[in-house]
């Protein structure tokens, strides 16, 4: 990632009545991919149509290219979005659909301008059919085109690979990494971890309205990957196994509850290599090793809490 | 930009069923007119065409009705399926998306009101003069259409029950409050519609009069489709898409 920051969100909060959506969130992004990661509900959604000028800001100032967000319709001649939602215009043709947001954006040759952007998606077979009888993933690169056809500078994506099957994604993921390469500034959210892991340079990680972590998303990854994790195990001997996994340097907890053994860990790694010797050895019979704590949630939790 | 987006909006409006339906209902009065020319020993015409045929039909029903479901629908449909955000998410000013989406509500609603109310006026009236009925009530219909597809357009910007809110508007403060308290008819489409008419009409008052004088029919119509167009485009300025919506 490199250059200045294109986006700004400064002490940004969001409420609909009574309920916080976003709270007190301020972070920069610059050309490149960056992703908006969080469990659903986390507030991804709110965040990228406040930088869509969509929802005005209860609180702090949205920037997007020096601009505000919020009543500014000029800054959609270098913002491209793709909403969520997969309804298009389903009467007009996939070719029509996006020579129509050519033309609304007032381009000159919007024709071209449509065609490219169709060819770009690799859509160009499908162009002139009804998008109301296109599949979900088709949908999906008929918005992108739209949204890429006047060039933007910005390019804002709501959980983009929805309804996409693997090549879509691929493909999709090999023209985001170009456009980004052109240097654009492409924001894309999403509750699926790998998504975000396989595209983005950046992440912003949401929960609960709030920002629970950002940055490289190796290092984020280090962190939900050390962080410790639990796991309950039946065995044919709890007693026995419980015993030998108490000297073990990777385990930092061990409680016996009746019939049910639980183990917390710090280093999982270590703790999946050693935990088949380790029964092994006292002759234990290893029957069930099931993690409690591996929801997206869970993980997203314990970023909140780092 | 306005053309291509009313034409965008025609498009939506006429390929789907509403249009089928308003079709069926703007044949209603060239069926009564038909019947009423067969059947009807009621050989005033003239009155009949005034009085039952458009001010009790037409401009009482047909047009607000057919204003109300093309008006809501021209920008409300888009609101609620979520196609708005590829308008809105463009540097075109809200003036403009106001103005394209009721182009597309008054082509539509004025083209099928007239279309209907001549036919059937001409029908009834065969054989007698129209001393401007045909006229003053084409003209009339023009010019109420653009009034109540203004309305309409700025209530779907206003609430998603925009079709609820034109009902009551139609049904309550038109057809019922109006004719309990005289004043309340200067917040009339509908009157303002019938003084425009009765401007070009030449007929005796016993045999159509309209409630309201021309100059301030006219002048209210200007004030409430202004008001409308302006308040639609302040809203769809500061309009919010999110989660709630």
């Amino acid at each position: 990632m490199s250059g200045e920051a294109t986006i700004v969100l400064e002490d940004v909060s969001r409420w609909y009545g009574n309920v916080v959506a976003v709270n007190g969130m301020s972070f920069s992004v610059s050309p490149g991919i960056t992703g908006l990661l969080g469990p659903n509900g986390a507030g991804k959604s709110t965040v990228l149509h406040m930088l869509a000028g969509f929802l005005k800001p209860s609180a702090g100032q949205v920037t997007v290219l020096g601009e505000p967000a919020w009543e500014n319709p000029s800054l959609y001649r270098r913002l491209g979005l793709v909403p969520e939602r997969e309804s298009v215009y389903g009467s007009l043709t996939g070719y029509e659909f996006v020579r129509l947001n050519a033309r609304l954006q007032g381009l000159t040759d919007p024709e071209e301008a449509a065609r490219a952007a169709i060819r770009t998606v690799d859509l160009e077979d499908s162009a002139d059919r009804p998008t109301g009888g296109y599949s979900k993933g088709m949908k999906q690169r008929i918005k992108v085109a739209a949204a890429l056809v006047h060039d933007p500078a910005v390019l804002l994506l709501d959980e983009p690979f929805n309804g996409a099957d693997p090549r879509q994604r691929l493909h999709m993921i090999e023209l985001f990494r170009r456009l980004a390469d052109e240097g654009r500034t492409i924001i894309f959210s999403s509750h699926i971890l790998e998504e975000v892991e396989r595209l983005a340079e950046r992440v912003l990680v949401v929960v609960g309205g709030r920002l629970a972590a950002s940055g490289d998303f190796r290092e984020i990854r280090r962190l939900m990957t050390d962080r410790p994790h639990t796991f309950r195990l039946r065995t044919s001997d709890d007693r026995r196994l419980a015993a030998a996994l108490v000297a073990h340097e990777s385990v930092v907890g061990v409680e016996l509850d009746g019939d049910r053994l639980t183990v917390r860990t710090s280093q999982l790694g270590a703790f999946a290599l050693a935990i088949p010797t380790i029964a092994r050895a006292c002759n234990v019979t290893l029957r069930e090793l099931r993690p409690t704590d591996e929801s997206l949630e869970d993980v997203f939790s314990y970023l909140v809490s780092r | 930009m306005t053309g291509i987006i009313a034409a965008l909006t025609l498009r939506q409006l006429l390929g789907r069923g509403r249009t089928v339906l308003m079709g069926l209902l703007a044949l209603l009065p060239i069926l009564l007119a038909v019947v009423y020319r067969i059947g009807s020993e009621d050989t005033d015409q003239q009155r009949w065409v005034a009085q039952v045929l458009f001010d009790g039909l037409v401009v009482t029903i047909l047009l607000p009705l057919l204003a109300l479901v093309y008006g809501t629908a021209a920008l409300g449909a888009e609101i609620e399926d979520g196609t708005a955000v590829y308008l809105l998410a463009k540097p075109v000013s809200r003036t403009q998306i106001i103005f394209g989406k009721l182009l597309a509500a008054w082509v539509l609603t004025s083209v099928t009101v007239l279309a209907s109310g001549l036919v059937a006026g001409a029908i009834g009236l065969q054989g007698v003069p129209g001393h401007g009925l045909l006229v003053g009530f084409g003209i009339a219909l023009v010019a109420g259409s653009l009034v109540y597809s203004a309305l309409f357009v700025m209530l779907s910007v206003i609430t998603s029950r925009a079709l609820i809110a034109g009902l009551v508007y139609v049904f309550i403060w038109e057809g019922l409050i109006n004719g309990l308290f005289a004043g309340t008819r200067l917040l009339s489409v509908r009157h303002y519609t019938l003084s425009v008419a009765d401007i070009f009409v030449d007929l005796p008052r016993s045999v159509f009069e309209a409630k309201l004088g021309p100059v301030a029919a006219v002048g209210l119509m200007i004030a409430v489709g202004g008001a409308s167009v302006w308040y639609a485009t302040r809203r769809l300025q500061r309009f919010e898409i999110g989660e709630t919506t």
